[in-house]
């Protein structure tokens, strides 16, 4: 029998109350990863807030915290599209960057999705490219197989591979080399009116099961009430174009190659498909047939379907969780009835799962950002501060940085940032969180390939644009778009 | 007279221009000192850049390499451009863009001119109204317009709605078929009050005299314009309408803002094709070939240009 005496106890509990505590405030390094095959919404809630960590603590192991440098570095910023509480966590970030590192001299520079890549790329001609940069997930494996990164992976700053998603590492690794770090990861979801689906004589609560669905329901909202039904968006140069039709594409059995399955070879273009066509004809039929979503759609971008949306003028849409803080950020600079109008509008906004296809398929693109070091030769004055560009990389891939950079509109790229106390602050904050993380294991990452940018920006839009305006039919605008992919491929001028 | 004295002589009498030219250039070697740093800052932002756009007009520039990698194909881009649907498409809407802009530019700022010519209560007011067009900034003016034109709640359709003059508002910038149009009409918006601007100038240099005297003569209000005014404004309408149709071949603010070229590239014109080519889709050789057409064009417009003024200052005889 063994004797527990009050000095043994009160040893034990200081023990394990030490270890518990040391567990919770482990670095990241440290941490079991998070479980990706029990990924569910009830998942994400039970790990959320239950560690802690030490941004600063664990950043300085990478790069210690009195290192004197200097940094240039370019990223996707916050546009007119994101909620105001995004615009106040990046004011943060650099600020507790430059509170932990005062003696790295910092000259960041935002740039808006659009313009990033042509500014990074005409930098790179004149080799006057920043020192470090946070690129969309589609421009990684461009500049990554051109040669202007350095290899980096999540160790270099301090954490480890499995923390981040399988997919959001393919999206920054060129022939077996990894060459950024994920910063965030996101998957969007469908948002409708609750309101106008009653109204238009269809359930509130019940969102189009289908992409054929998705059809019936515009034309049925705008026959009786005259309004959109959903907001389609066919921009060239747009990031927003790619992230509403490739769902579409993929829910059909379509694709640009085989991206949308397991182990993609990216060797067959499959944009001529019979499937890819459907989901083709699908939008025609919306624009052209029925004429049930915004005639604007060719010139416009999500950015323009928000206040649409928001004025009751729009029964659904693709977008962001953090379309639900954009409309209660927009209510706020509304007036007189407008208002109420709006707050109406609010009150109604549904999220659901991204509809299937007609074979039940369903698919989300896996989006998000990666931050990247450069090569010397093509940084402006042939330097490259590493210990400094690898001091802002771990922060802001950090569990906390990563989720809170990430806080409205997507996910943290580090997965640790979803057991953090700010995770669960954001699960009750955050409206229809749970939806879009629902929503991950259907992420599909674009090809992993150089020539993505050109497909997804410019040769998917003008395939849209082509069917939607007339200028060829569906088969012949699927067939162009499929023969400038081929071209494309074969390194055609 | 040795063999060497004599080719000297006779290189010295073939070559009497470059001689004199030498000693020209010597005896004047202080002004030239002053506008050395010049012609230095130009060699370097105009005359090099002109230089390595002809070079890579000749290389394929794959997108998936790095513009070092580039390899030489001889005229193969200007092969492609010429013999692509795209390039006479993009071509047809230059011209369409740039003539209709430039005449209507012109024909209504010379109009407005002559209106504004005439002594009336308001005139100064209504002249500083109309320069606001022109001196708003292109791209805060394309965001506007867009917002005007926007096919489901831009201000226009919703003024034609409501006076029943249509059932749904119509469709300007989303349409292949109105989309140019569309556009031409802002660009003329923007750019006509330089026209005016250009044309009042010119018309206070017709001599009053002249035009009493036609009057003396029995001359009408048209003879007078046609035998007296005009006459005295063919060059300064020859500078106006050559700056305007340089400016509007070179346009990229309006279509690119407004509508990215599209939609199915129905208002790309040359400079946003080129920009996309290079920029969007770094196709780096092929977009240099165009940019080097586009400079020969721009270049015989130039010389035109550089003729009417010459033409002026004869007239004036200041050279």
């Amino acid at each position: 029998m063994t004797r527990i005496t009050l000095g043994g106890a009160v040893l034990r509990g200081a023990v394990s109350t030490a270890l518990v505590a040391s567990l919770m405030s482990a670095p990241a390094l440290g941490a079991p990863p998070v479980d990706l095959s029990k990924w569910s919404p009830e998942y994400v809630r039970s790990i959320a807030g239950t560690q802690d960590f030490d941004t600063a603590g664990d950043c300085a192991k990478v790069t210690p915290l009195d290192y004197k440098g200097r940094l240039t570095f370019w990223y996707q910023g916050v546009f007119e599209g994101d909620p105001d509480l995004l615009r106040q966590y990046y004011k943060d970030f650099f600020a507790t960057f430059r509170k932990t590192y005062p003696n790295i001299q910092l000259e960041e520079q935002a740039l808006t999705y659009n313009d990033l890549l042509d500014k990074f790329r005409t930098a790179l001609l004149g080799n006057a490219a920043p020192m470090a940069v946070r690129l969309q997930i589609l421009g990684g494996t461009e500049f990554a197989s051109k040669g202007y990164l350095q290899p980096l992976k999540p160790e270099d700053v301090g954490y480890s591979t499995e923390d981040f998603w399988p997919g959001a590492l393919k999206a920054v690794t060129w022939d077996g080399v990894t060459y950024g770090i994920p910063t965030n990861n996101e998957t969007m979801a469908f948002i409708w009116n609750a309101d106008i689906f009653k109204r238009a004589g269809l359930d509130p609560d019940k969102p189009p099961a289908t992409w054929d669905d998705v059809v019936k329901y515009s034309k049925q909202i705008h026959d009786k009430l005259g309004i959109a039904g959903y907001g389609l968006v066919a921009r060239k140069n747009a990031g927003n174009t790619p992230y509403r039709f490739m769902p579409q594409l993929w829910a059909y059995g379509g694709g640009v190659f085989d991206e949308a399955t397991a182990n993609p070879t990216y060797k067959q273009i499959e944009l001529d498909s019979p499937q890819s066509k459907a989901a083709l004809q699908a939008s025609y039929d919306m624009y052209v047939r029925d004429k049930s979503v915004p005639v604007s759609a060719l010139t416009n971008q999500q950015a323009d379907n928000q206040p649409l949306f928001l004025a009751g003028q729009l029964g659904m849409m693709i977008s962001h969780p953090s379309d639900y803080n954009v409309m209660l950020d927009l209510q706020k600079k509304a007036t007189g009835t407008d208002k109420d109008k709006a707050q109406t509008v609010i009150d109604n906004m549904r999220y659901g799962l991204i509809p299937t296809g007609p074979d039940g398929k369903r698919a989300v693109v896996f989006g998000g950002s990666n931050i990247h070091i450069l090569k010397p030769e093509y940084v402006e004055g042939g330097k490259v501060d590493e210990p400094a560009a690898k001091a802002i990389i771990c922060m802001w891939t950090s569990p906390e940085w990563s989720l809170k950079m990430a806080y409205a509109g997507s996910n943290p790229g580090n997965l640790n940032g979803f057991k953090t106390k700010w995770m669960k602050e954001r699960l009750d904050n955050i409206k229809f969180l749970d939806v879009t993380t629902s929503m991950l294991p259907y992420g599909i990452p674009f090809p992993a390939l150089p020539q993505s940018p050109e497909i997804m920006n410019i040769i998917v839009p003008d395939m849209l644009q082509n069917a939607l305006t007339g200028a060829m039919t569906v088969d012949q605008a699927a067939d162009d778009a499929a023969k400038k992919v081929k071209d494309l491929m074969g390194g055609g001028l | 007279m040795t063999i060497a004295t004599g080719q000297k002589e006779a290189r010295r009498e073939l070559q009497p221009g470059s001689s004199r030219l030498l000693r020209n250039i010597w005896e004047h070697r202080a002004d030239y000192a002053y506008v050395l740093p010049a012609i230095v800052v130009m060699l370097i932002v105009i005359a090099y850049p002109i230089y390595y756009t002809i070079e890579l007009s000749f290389f394929n520039t794959p997108p998936g390499l790095q513009l070092r990698d580039k390899n030489f194909i001889g005229l193969d881009n200007y092969t492609a451009i010429l013999t692509s649907e795209v390039f006479w498409k993009v071509t047809w809407n230059t011209l369409i863009w740039t003539l209709g802009s430039t005449f209507i530019s012109f024909v209504l700022g010379f109009a407005t001119a002559l209106a504004l010519h005439r002594d009336f209560i308001g005139r100064g007011v209504l002249r500083a109204i109309l320069i606001i067009p022109w001196v708003i900034s292109a791209v805060a003016a394309s965001y506007i317009w867009k917002w005007i034109y926007h096919s489901d709640f831009g201000i226009i359709g919703a003024v034609l709605v409501e006076l029943g003059l249509a059932d749904r508002p119509p469709n300007f910038i989303d349409s292949v078929g109105t989309v140019l149009p569309s556009l031409i009409v802002v660009n003329i918006w923007r750019e006509f009050p330089f026209a005016m601007i250009m044309m009042m100038a010119g018309l206070q240099t017709v001599p009053d005299q002249l035009l009493r005297a036609a009057k003396v003569d029995g001359a009408n209000a048209w003879q007078r314009f046609w035998h007296v005014t005009f006459p005295h404004l063919r060059n300064v309408s020859t500078v106006t309408i050559l700056l305007l149709a340089v400016a509007n071949f070179n346009s990229f603010i309006i279509p690119w803002i407004m509508t990215g070229g599209g939609p199915s590239n129905a208002s790309h014109i040359w400079i946003t094709h080129i920009y996309e080519l290079a920029f969007g889709r770094q196709r780096w050789g092929v977009a240099s070939a165009y940019s080097v057409l586009l400079f020969l064009i721009l270049m015989t417009l130039g010389y035109f240009y550089v003729r009417a003024l010459g033409g002026n200052e004869r007239k004036d005889g200041s050279a």
